[in-house]
């Protein structure tokens, strides 16, 4: 049966990093996930429990409502939109805290009962067309490509992200989606560093020197690209690298991609209409001809 | 963040209570210090000046006035190893999230989350509408966005947090 999902585009995917949207979009219609969008979706509410966790959660619940009003989990692109909207639809299992949440929505015409299912976009793609599916999907050869994983925190973490899916100490799951699609992924040590897109807002110094570390850690590998899958993590490696770059006297020249476009690489995607890959910073031509395509 | 004596007179011993009575907060008494937390820290590894060890003691010692008005609350990457790896399974992200949202009460929270919080009474998003994402979605043939926020609005203005206002910039 087709897996269908309404699509959470969270806030800065469909405004930054479109690329990601156009992407998905096309590896879900070619993979047989039906993608319903629901244009009342609102911010998931992950920055507003900074001054307020009940503004959150309101905001939070107030997605998941529209979700199940229409019957349907949420796929988020967004890994900390996963993590929130996870995080609050846990917290909702509470009978109390449903009430008292209810109350507030009932204001805005609106009921959660609880029954809203969230996953990131990469784990519907793991486990609802599956890695077997994508190596006899894969046409193109990526054979040449090393790949540096990067799995984002809200990916894996708080808890219940991972739960009988992958381990947040020790992932896998984003190193098997990238061999699936047979280009290799590498081990490196700085794997789980965080992005550090959360401090951005308040401290681009302190981002700066996050992204640097990781950066760092990569130069002289062999690596061909970063793959990740949020497109805050986008914005902090490939969005933020020429700053970085001249801030700390580097040269860093690391193109980054977001998984889905990986995997319609594989299987066999315009790189530019489907994939929106002319839009990535830094430049992955050097990729493409590796792989024999031009942009 | 310490360079004084700790003046016991000068300690609230109902702070950690105020911090407890959020369901959120409520396993910070089991703290025991032990650093996991601080060791797999990315922001303690770029600023040492923030420690979440160093910060769970003080709510638990009842330092009120120093946690709420440390500048360094406001610098977590919210990447939970903290959490994930705590051996007595405190929730030190929420801990901090609890802890913030006292400081915002009091007139410390950073002007970027107030604002994200008034635009997303706007448009639904932390962002404005630019014409230039936009007119990229077009292109690209991408659907528009709804860009309203009133419903969103209705439910924030719920919760006061609209009335917070930012601490001056320094």
């Amino acid at each position: 049966m087709m897996s269908r999902y309404a699509i959470f585009l969270g806030c800065t995917t469909p405004t930054r990093v479109p690329q990601y949207e156009l992407s998905t979009r096309w590896i879900c219609k070619r993979l047989g996930i039906e993608l319903i969008d629901i244009e009342d979706f609102v911010c998931c509410g992950s920055n507003q429990i900074n001054i307020s966790m009940e503004a959150g959660l309101l905001l939070s619940a107030m997605n998941l409502a529209y979700a199940e009003a229409r019957d349907l989990d949420i796929v988020a692109l967004c890994a900390a939109c996963a993590g929130v909207l996870t995080e609050a639809a846990e917290e909702l299992k509470t009978q109390a805290v449903r009430d008292r949440i209810n109350k507030q929505l009932s204001t805005i015409g609106l009921e959660y009962n609880g029954k809203t299912q969230v996953k990131h976009v990469s784990r519907v793609i793991y486990e609802d067309i599956g890695l077997d599916k994508i190596r006899k999907e894969a046409k193109r050869d990526l054979s040449r490509l090393q790949v540096a994983p990067h799995y984002g925190c809200h990916y894996l973490k708080p808890g219940c992200m991972s739960e009988g899916f992958d381990e947040p100490d020790n992932p896998k799951t984003l190193h098997e989606l990238i061999s699936a699609t047979g280009a290799s992924s590498i081990e490196y040590e700085t794997l789980d560093l965080c992005c550090g897109g959360k401090t951005f807002p308040n401290s681009q110094d302190l981002a700066h020197s996050l992204i640097a570390r990781k950066l760092d850690n990569l130069e002289g590998k062999e690596v061909d690209c970063m793959v990740l899958q949020c497109q805050t993590c986008y914005l902090m490696y490939a969005a933020q690298q020429k700053k970085v770059s001249e801030k700390f006297g580097k040269q860093y020249n690391m193109p980054v991609l977001l998984y889905p476009q990986l995997l319609g690489l594989a299987i066999g995607a315009d790189p530019v209409a489907d994939l929106g890959l002319n839009l990535n910073t830094p430049s992955v031509d050097k990729l493409l001809a590796k792989i024999g395509n031009d942009l | 963040m310490l360079d004084e004596p700790i003046r016991v007179s000068k300690l609230d011993p109902n702070f950690k209570l105020e911090v407890i009575a959020h369901e959120a907060a409520r396993d910070i008494t089991a703290c025991f210090s032990c650093g996991t937390c601080t060791a797999g820290c990315p922001i303690h590894e770029a600023y040492p000046e923030y420690d979440p060890r160093k910060m769970a003691r003080m709510v638990n010692l009842g330092m009120r006035e120093r946690v709420l008005s440390s500048p360094y609350i406001w610098y977590c990457a919210t990447c939970h190893n903290c959490e994930q790896r705590c051996p007595q399974n405190v929730k030190f992200f929420s801990v901090l999230n609890v802890l913030k949202n006292m400081a915002a009460k009091e007139g410390y929270a950073p002007p970027s989350w107030v604002n994200q919080t008034k635009q997303v009474m706007k448009t639904g998003i932390v962002f404005a509408t630019e014409e230039a994402w936009v007119k990229k979605r077009e292109e690209l043939s991408l659907r528009p966005l709804k860009g309203d926020g009133k419903e969103a609005a209705k439910l924030i203005q719920l919760t006061d947090v609209d009335k917070i206002e930012p601490r001056a910039q320094s």
